[in-house]
């Protein structure tokens, strides 16, 4: 796209895409991080994943204000307008994202003492894995501003809906299996839970890069597959 | 297009720019808006220089057209035949359609001074007339109709009362409406212009020579305004465009690149040189 | 700091310089303006009495007045302002409002130009030999005709000028009204134009108050007075013109007394030209 007339707003748009860039390779780091301390019981890992988290709120702050700044400043139409707005949006998503890694942290370092069965571990590993990879793709597909990439990222969080049901399930049975098995499951349910809640806020990105490059919403049913909400214990 | 379909087909060519996919669904259709003014493949001279390159548009009723661009892109001289004041000069001319409510005002026959009365004009410069605040109102009013003394007074102060400006002149009608301040001039040209009942308003960057809160005024004013009359208004500032209107044209070198709900012109333009002049992005 | 700068300092003492120059050169204009004032006054306003406003001008030794050539002044002048007035503002009219560009404008703008700048005694021989020749005798008509055709340009120059200097905007904005041509211009134009147009024709009164050349040759002079406009009519600067060369004493007085009632009277017209212009412009 075409240079702005004033070199100082593109400088200032710039600085703002780039902030949110940095928020999105935090948030990831975040992710990461959280899962391999779940995975290998790193209580310290997961302490650094909860300390990183201020910095992404201030990150966001510092977005908003700055929005909101350029906002006054240059009253922006059309794209412009769509890019800081999405700016605004995405820092919002990617700071929910640090949350729930730090939730996830948290929980790692709750149930640090506690045997595990493997398996599951492995599951919600493979599921982190998943959406890492999702996020991944989100951010670079923001940074570059391309459709197609959104579109793609949207499709595929079906994959992880799917994977948290059969993940639900197999909780839900190892819980009944033993009920010693009660706490850690529960902790595993939750951490498999803002795995897919974090998958949810890439497709939510995934929506707000749509906007930013066509100026319309991505509106055509997605693909649900996380029926747990319908599932009954007794059932599975 | 929230259009019927007659009016679509009368727009249709209006936007020969826009691709099939642009078409998309316009939220708060306003399916009544009538079309006031069309113009159809207008083409304008300044002697042997081509002007406008052949522009179609609808003006429709009760609604504000907001005419953006860059300086020389034929907007002010497009407000300037919906009146035809271009016939002041010699070497202008104009061909093509300009239909108000279906009569073509370009023709030879049609009497200017009565389409003038029809279709009212407000400049970028405050324009009083040399003479008291009274007279400046009452001037163009006995034009057209004879009023007795009591009937002129109720129609000054309701026009004045119409431009916002009655309550800060009511005891000085008899002063020159040259000593008034300029936002104030201003609103009294609109206040002349609405005295002889127009249909149509076309306002020239009406708020180019005033401060804010006197722009805030006559737009605050265009708001009230097209609850009864029909207005295209030319601007620079397209903050104004964006706030006043509800249909936005940009022109560019004597062309009309986009016609469009302002809403949509203002986020999601469809040609790439609309987005480029709205954003700041121009040469 | 400025000081310093050599270059700073040359540029000052050259800008001094010339101020300086120019200065100089106003006060040279102006002293000799000073001194014909006060030549004026000093031999003229001893000859003021009232007698010189209710006598005739009389033969050389007797006693009299200035009264037939002021009176010879006041009509001949009235009625060339008359005459002139309203063919100089339909003709400045015509170039200002309807053919600005045209090739007629051109025309009357390039011979108005040349009129203006017209000896006046070529416009005494004019109407000399196309009124007075063929009447047969000098008239104070005829003079007010030569008095007319100074007048014209001057109010065509004026008037196209205050004209165009009206904003066109304000030309555009009462035809937005549905206002006639006519109309616009003459409630409109004329209106904001007004102030200029008065002051040029008090201005071109001024001129021709003074003019003695085409008077000469058109009214000639008329030493017992009366009114009639058929007849040779005496004025003030011819009188002053013959008794100023004659070699006697109480004719020279009177001339000067009458140039002094010339001046002081072109002196109230232009300052009241400068005030109402000024005053127009608020």
């Amino acid at each position: 796209m075409a240079e702005h007339i004033v070199s100082a707003y593109d400088a200032e748009l710039a600085a703002l895409r780039n902030r949110v860039v940095e928020m999105g390779g935090i948030a990831e780091k975040m992710l990461d991080d959280a899962t391999r301390a779940l995975v290998r019981r790193d209580a310290e890992l997961a302490q650094s994943v909860i300390n990183t988290d201020a910095r992404l709120d201030n990150l966001q702050r510092e977005i908003e204000e700055n929005a909101i700044l350029t906002i006054a400043r240059r009253q922006p139409m059309a794209v412009d307008l769509r890019e800081i707005i999405s700016a605004i949006r995405v820092a919002g998503d990617v700071e929910r994202i640090g949350d729930l890694a730090k939730n996830i942290a948290k929980r790692a370092v709750a149930i640090s003492g506690q045997m595990q069965p493997t398996r599951i571990v492995v599951g919600v590993e493979h599921m982190s894995d998943l959406v890492q990879e999702q996020l991944k793709d989100v951010l670079d597909g923001f940074t570059q501003q391309n459709v197609n990439v959104a579109i793609d990222v949207w499709k595929r969080d079906g994959e992880i809906d799917a994977l948290y049901t059969s993940l639900f399930r197999e909780l839900l049975t190892y819980m009944m299996e033993d009920p010693r098995n009660i706490g850690f499951c529960t902790h595993m349910l939750f951490c498999a839970k803002n795995i897919e809640r974090i998958g949810d806020h890439t497709t939510n990105i995934a929506e707000t890069i749509y906007y930013l490059v066509t100026g319309s919403a991505l509106v055509s049913e997605r693909p649900k597959n996380d029926d747990t909400s319908f599932a009954r214990v007794g059932e599975s | 297009m929230n259009m019927t379909v007659a009016q679509s087909a009368a727009v249709s060519s209006a936007r020969p720019m826009q691709p099939a996919g642009a078409q998309r669904e316009m939220p708060n259709a306003q399916e009544t808006a009538h079309e006031k003014i069309s113009v159809r493949n207008l083409r304008f001279y300044y002697g042997d220089t081509l002007a406008l390159k052949g522009i179609s548009l609808p003006l429709y009723e009760r609604k504000v057209t907001a005419f953006i661009g860059p300086s020389g892109c034929g907007k002010s001289t497009l407000l300037r035949i919906l009146n035809r004041m271009y016939d002041l000069y010699p070497g202008q001319r104009a061909d093509g359609e300009v239909l108000l409510d279906g009569e073509n005002i370009l023709s030879p026959k049609q009497d200017k001074n009565l389409l003038r009365s029809r279709v009212g004009m407000v400049f970028q410069k405050p324009t009083p007339f040399p003479m008291t605040i009274y007279d400046n109102i009452a001037f163009g009013v006995r034009l057209y109709e004879k009023l007795s003394k009591a009937e002129m007074d109720e129609r000054v102060e309701s026009s004045l009362r119409r431009a916002a400006l009655w309550n800060e002149v009511k005891d000085k009608l008899g002063a020159s409406g040259q000593s008034l301040s300029g936002g104030q001039q201003q609103r009294l040209c609109i206040a002349r212009t609405v005295a002889i009942k127009p249909e149509v308003i076309l306002l020239d960057e009406p708020c180019s020579a005033l401060d804010p809160i006197s722009t805030a005024k006559i737009e605050e004013l265009i708001d009230e305004l097209k609850a009864e009359y029909t207005i295209a208004i030319v601007t620079h500032n397209m903050q104004q465009a964006a706030r006043c209107s509800e249909y936005t044209a940009f022109m560019y070198l004597g062309e009309l690149v986009e016609f469009d709900e302002t809403s949509r012109i203002f986020t999601t333009p469809s040609d790439q040189r609309t987005q480029d002049y709205i954003t700041g992005r121009f040469g | 700091m400025s000081n310093a700068n050599p270059f700073y300092g040359r540029r000052k003492s050259r800008s001094n310089l010339m101020m300086g120059l120019c200065m100089a050169a106003s006060l040279f204009g102006l002293a000799w303006l000073v001194m014909i004032l006060a030549a004026l006054l000093w031999n003229g306003v001893s000859g003021l009495s009232l007698d010189v406003f209710t006598q005739n001008t009389p033969p050389p030794g007797s006693a009299g007045g200035l009264l037939n050539a002021i009176v010879g002044s006041l009509i001949m002048t009235a009625l060339g302002v008359v005459i002139g007035t309203p063919i100089g503002i339909l003709a400045g009219t015509y170039m200002a409002e309807y053919g600005a560009h045209g090739k007629l404008s051109l025309v009357v703008r390039f011979i108005n130009d040349i009129l203006l700048s017209a000896p006046s005694i070529v416009i005494g021989l004019f109407v000399y030999e196309v009124m007075v020749v063929r009447m047969g005798h000098f008239s104070g008509f005829a003079g007010a005709v030569a008095l007319s055709i100074i007048v014209i340009p001057v109010v065509v120059r004026t008037t196209e000028d205050m004209l165009n200097l009206v904003p066109n905007q304000l030309r555009e904005a009462a035809s937005a009204l549905g206002m006639p041509r006519h109309l616009v211009i003459r409630r409109i134009a004329y209106r904001a134009a007004r102030a200029g147009m008065v002051t040029g024709v008090l201005l071109a009164i001024a001129r021709v108050s003074g003019e003695t050349a085409p008077l000469l040759f058109t009214a000639l002079n008329n030493q017992f007075g009366g009114a009639n406009l058929n007849g040779p009519m005496a004025s003030l600067p011819v009188v002053i013109f013959q008794f100023a060369l004659s070699p006697y004493k109480d004719w020279q007085q009177l001339a000067w007394t009458g140039a002094l009632i010339i001046t002081l009277s072109v002196l109230t017209l232009s300052i009241l030209a400068r005030v109402i212009a000024s005053r127009s412009r608020q």
